[in-house]
């Protein structure tokens, strides 16, 4: 198979966290040494490094332009073959093209896959086509061409730009950021702040990481625009700790846009300063709730306050501050290249333009998915996501990290938006979507959400802190088998006081979980309280595994795997799981090719 | 301006919070972490009342609430009774014997139920110890760890350099949560033992050394200024005042 | 196994020294430490407050809120097991008790010969590869239970041999 002959071809290597743990670096540092100036080929080349879009299981993934082929798993070992065949010929390398698992069939370019067709990328356009590293790319595609724009438009222009478009914040509150800037334009103290809260805490999610490891550049355009729709001369990006690719992409980012004229003195030729500091989080989720955020960058402890008088009045050092979440930023630029119609042309009446989602768990094509609000959670889950692992049943799909809850087969044509998730009992977060299969406990998804709050609450409020850690209190002897009567009441008289007393939405929204799965997945909890079974056979105190004799074919897979050799049986003969050794870990059922592994 | 407060018109100060506003027209809300040397903190969450505005409901914290605007208030619905009924059983749960919760345990009718106890507990993390120890200049102790590991302590839970031995902390805690002990002319607390300095007039022990050289470095005292207790104080500030209405006659 | 101080003196100096004495550069002061040193040092929460003017207790409070930082020194191999929710799902359970079993250290532990530390992370962002560990900056993808005993080997660990909790 071969494609044209160019004179030319770029190479774009993903250099995210997930290729880069595969080993994509090898294979970069493999392609530029091979084509370097010596190389001989009568083709023009340039390799880059580009940013994620989360397809990670098929990394490293090397994508050759212009010819638009797309190679997956791509080793070092492999690189002198693809110079060879594609770089020098267009030849087509079958094995690493991408080979869809029920259709068997090979594509060419990730853009012909559903989970790559049927995206529609605003916030995540650049993602994976550029080098972030490089301003040259950014502007090639369009960058600083809105910020150009809006220095020749009036402030209340561009405010009311952002307010038509109908955009709300995409960090988890969903809060109008046409409001938003419009109550801080409107103050009169200064000096003002502008915040990109990059503290991306959701377990789960990742597309905060992503742009900003990928596209820092559309971020730091959005906060400049905003500066100059407010009257602010100094703004933060706030990075979570763990995240030190995006923090070093960041810098890069920041000194060329210094350097090209965007940030500092007279930006674009207007009497315009507007300069930003990064900030490394220390380590705590709470600091992602705005007024958290806010002390820990005044250099205290990340312990929110009331929210009565808001952040647009009396934020960071008690001024006006605008504080918007990552992907957020990513959309104002392309708002003001394109007007705020075109946008708001996108999506439902009331959550307009796109969402990006962290499509994780057990659901065959894991990612970032950016869709129109109003997409429904099967065509996320089946068409882009192409359903479940391994054959399985769906059984639920948990939306909004640790504040959103638990949504059941029922309600899998629900549109993704605002709205209907919270009415669901869930919420939209920053666009998490766990997706979970009959081999996931809700009742022990409940106790691990609260697991993780006991850790990360701050500890100010008496609901929360004592709430939560009362409810884990409760959930864990459930899992344990110490489920009693009267334990979900007291769960959900619990739920209540927090979700009304609690300061903070962390204390506020941490009953979600428990909630929801108590309203949707009664019949576990009473298996777990008043049987003492767990159905998902995970809570390991509570479950049997066996081996179903008419199913298992002797093929010795568990047997050989067992990490305690609890598994006997003769070759083709059917296995038998000892109950006395057996802990429980699972690894047989999951990867029983037959499914002949069962709960009891 | 005017608000209302359980149906009842109430003067208010613009800025002034729900729970200020409150105590000057002598309505009971009831607080935890609340002193009027510091102002509102909102952590313990016990004096939430409903606020409707503009024929919108929600619940608020009346320590922090700044009055703005003409709003309604209600100081105590079925639903605050409640909310509070739960954020003292969940105290008392945390800190069972202390004598305060123990009251309020029966006050707010609490009911028991499977959670478990922890006897050696007192403190409820108000922080008053805290904003005391500030509030003087000390800044011995602070709040520590986060979440259910957040606890008062003074760094590395040794005796500080910065403790005075004050007993402030001691003095302003709800739960007699702060350990205090007292053996001749020697006092102990926060892990670090002081000297009590006698009173020069009537020889009570009533500060310790390093206290009564930070506040004399603080007030700039000279050579001259005794070592009074605080009643002797006010007699030895009298004689002076009558010394001097002798002298100007 | 703590750092020989003397040695770092000059080097916490000038790690502090590099930001202005303000109460807004701590955290930032004390990732460079936490970086360089393994560990936050007492001598260098007592120099920030000396630079910064900030008491003593609030910069101790500071260290202690922030997950980051460690105020004994890490492991030589710090290992970072994500329990964000889909390494959860996938089992990440089951290799935080697995380092247990064969190294006999529960999160926030370190071994007895200071060459391994373990702490658990929410989520490093990597999800389609769970469950994932990062050994230092170093990424590991799709670890098993038999993968994480030929990681630990690596570095140099000594296994016990039986899997069993």
């Amino acid at each position: 198979m071969k494609t044209e002959n160019h004179k030319f071809r770029k190479i774009l290597v993903c250099c995210g966290t997930g290729c880069l743990a595969n080993g994509s670096m090898d294979v970069f540092q493999a392609l530029k040494e091979n084509l370097g100036p010596d190389s001989g080929i009568a083709v023009e080349t340039y390799v880059k490094a580009t940013g994620c879009n989360g397809w990670c299981e098929q990394g490293p993934l090397v994508k050759i332009m212009p010819d638009d082929i797309t190679y997956c798993h791509v080793k070092a070992s492999d690189v002198k073959e693809v110079i060879e065949k594609t770089i020098k010929n267009g030849e087509l390398i079958k094995r690493l093209l991408y080979r869809d698992p029920q259709s068997k069939k090979r594509f060419k370019s990730h853009h012909e896959i559903d989970f790559y067709k049927k995206q529609h990328k605003i916030a995540l356009r650049h993602i994976g086509e550029i080098d972030p590293a490089s301003i040259g790319d950014y502007l090639s595609c369009g960058g600083y061409q809105a910020l150009q724009k809006a220095v020749g438009m009036q402030a209340a222009e561009i405010l009311t730009q952002i307010l038509n478009s109908g955009l709300r914040g995409r960090g988890g509150a969903g809060f109008s950021t046409g409001l938003k800037w419009q109550s801080c334009a409107r103050q009169e103290n200064s000096p003002k702040y502008v915040i990109c809260n990059g503290d991306e805490g959701d377990p789960g999610a990742f597309m905060d990481r992503s742009i900003m490891e990928g596209d820092p550049h559309t971020v730091i355009e959005g906060m400049i625009i905003c500066a100059l729709a407010i009257g602010a001369e100094k703004g933060f990006i706030y990075v979570r700790d763990e995240y030190a690719l995006a923090i070093q992409n960041l810098k890069q980012a920041l000194a060329d846009a210094r350097s090209f004229g965007y940030l500092g003195d007279d930006i674009m030729g207007r009497d315009f300063f507007f300069d930003i500091e990064i900030i490394r989080g220390g380590g705590a989720f709470v600091c992602g709730e705005e007024t958290a955020l806010i002390a820990s960058i005044e250099g205290n402890i990340g312990e929110p306050r009331d929210k009565y008088v808001f952040p647009t009045e009396k934020g960071l050092w008690g001024k006006p501050t605008v504080i918007n979440n990552v992907e957020t930023w990513a959309n104002i630029p392309v708002i003001i290249l394109e007007g705020a119609e075109n946008f708001a042309s996108i999506g439902t009446d009331h959550s307009k333009g796109t969402k990006v989602f962290s499509l994780v768990g057990k659901v065959m094509n894991t990612g970032l998915v950016e869709v129109p609000m109003g997409t429904t959670l099967r065509e996320i889950i089946y068409d882009i996501g192409g359903g479940i692992l391994k054959g399985r049943q769906f059984k639920a799909v948990q939306t909004g990290g640790p504040s959103g809850g638990c949504i059941p087969a029922e309600l899998l044509d629900l549109p993704v938006d605002f709205e209907s998730l919270a009415a669901a009992g869930s919420m939209m977060g920053s666009g998490g979507l766990i997706v979970m299969d009959d081999r996931t406990c809700m009742v022990e998804v409940a106790r691990y959400y609260l697991n993780f709050l006991a850790g990360e609450s701050c500890g100010k409020c008496v609901p929360c802190r004592e709430g939560i850690r009362r409810m884990l209190e409760i959930l864990t002897r459930i899992c344990e088998g110490q489920g009693k009567e009267g334990d979900l009441e007291l769960l959900e008289e619990l739920g209540e006081t927090l979700q009304i007393a609690s300061l903070c939405a962390l204390g506020k929204t941490a009953p979600n979980p428990v909630l929801s799965t108590i309203r949707y997945f009664r019949d576990e909890y009473l298996a777990h309280i008043r049987e003492h079974r767990c159905p998902a056979g995970v809570c390991r105190k509570l479950t049997e595994f066996y081996i179903d004799p008419e199913l298992c074919n002797g093929c010795g897979l568990c047997k050989k795997n067992c990490p305690v050799n609890a598994i006997s049986g003769e070759k083709k003969e059917p296995h038998v799981i000892s109950q006395e050794l057996c802990i429980r870990c699972g690894d047989c059922i999951n990867n029983c090719p037959f499914l002949a592994v069962k709960v009891k | 301006m005017q608000i209302i407060i359980d149906g009842k018109k109430i003067d208010a100060v613009y800025g002034d919070t729900i729970l200020e506003t409150c105590r000057k027209a002598d309505i009971y809300i009831p607080t935890l972490c609340y002193h009027e040397a510091f102002g509102g903190q909102g952590r313990c969450r016990l004096c939430m009342v409903e606020l409707e505005k503009e024929g919108q409901k929600k619940m608020v914290a009346a320590c922090t609430y700044p009055i703005t605007e003409k709003i309604e208030v209600r100081t105590s619905t079925p639903l605050i009774k409640k909310t509070r009924r739960n954020i003292i059983m969940l105290l008392y749960k945390r800190a069972p014997n202390s004598l305060l919760l123990q009251k309020l345990f029966r006050e707010y009718e609490c009911q028991d139920n499977s959670l478990k106890e922890d006897p050696a507990e007192r403190c409820i993390l108000c922080n008053l110890c805290v904003q005391a120890c500030q509030e003087i200049g000390s800044n011995a102790i602070s709040l520590i760890m986060r979440g259910t590991d957040k606890r008062v302590a003074s760094p590395y839970d040794e005796a500080s350099e910065a403790c005075t031995g004050c007993g402030a902390c001691a003095l302003i805690c709800p739960t007699a949560a702060i350990e205090m002990v007292e053996e001749g002319n020697k006092r102990t607390i926060w892990n670090k033992t002081f000297e009590l300095l006698a009173c020069e007039r009537c020889g009570k022990l009533y500060t310790t050394k390093e206290q009564w050289e930070f506040t004399a470095k603080k007030n700039n005292a000279c050579a001259s200024d005794r070592q009074l207790c605080e009643s002797c104080r006010k007699k030895a500030v009298a004689e002076k005042i009558k010394a001097y209405q002798a002298a100007e006659h | 196994m703590a750092v020989d101080i003397n040695q770092i003196q000059e080097k916490i100096h000038v790690i502090i020294y590099a930001y202005p004495g303000e109460k807004r550069y701590i955290l930032a002061m004390m990732q460079d430490l936490q970086k360089i040193c393994n560990y936050l040092p007492r001598e260098g929460l007592e120099l920030i407050a000396e630079h910064t003017g900030v008491a003593f207790s609030e910069i101790y409070s500071l260290a202690t809120f922030y997950k980051a930082f460690s105020l004994v020194p890490r492991g030589k191999y710090n290992i970072k097991v994500c329990d964000g929710t889909a390494c959860h799902i996938k089992g990440s359970a089951v290799i935080i008790d697995q380092v247990f079993n064969s190294l006999g250290i529960k999160p926030g532990e370190t071994t007895e010969d200071g060459l391994f530390s373990l702490e658990t992370v929410n989520c490093l962002g990597a999800c389609a590869i769970a469950p994932v560990l990062m050994v230092n900056e170093k990424i590991y993808p799709k670890v098993s239970s038999s993968g994480l005993l030929d990681i630990i080997k690596a570095y140099g660990g000594h296994v016990h041999e039986n899997g069993k909790s």
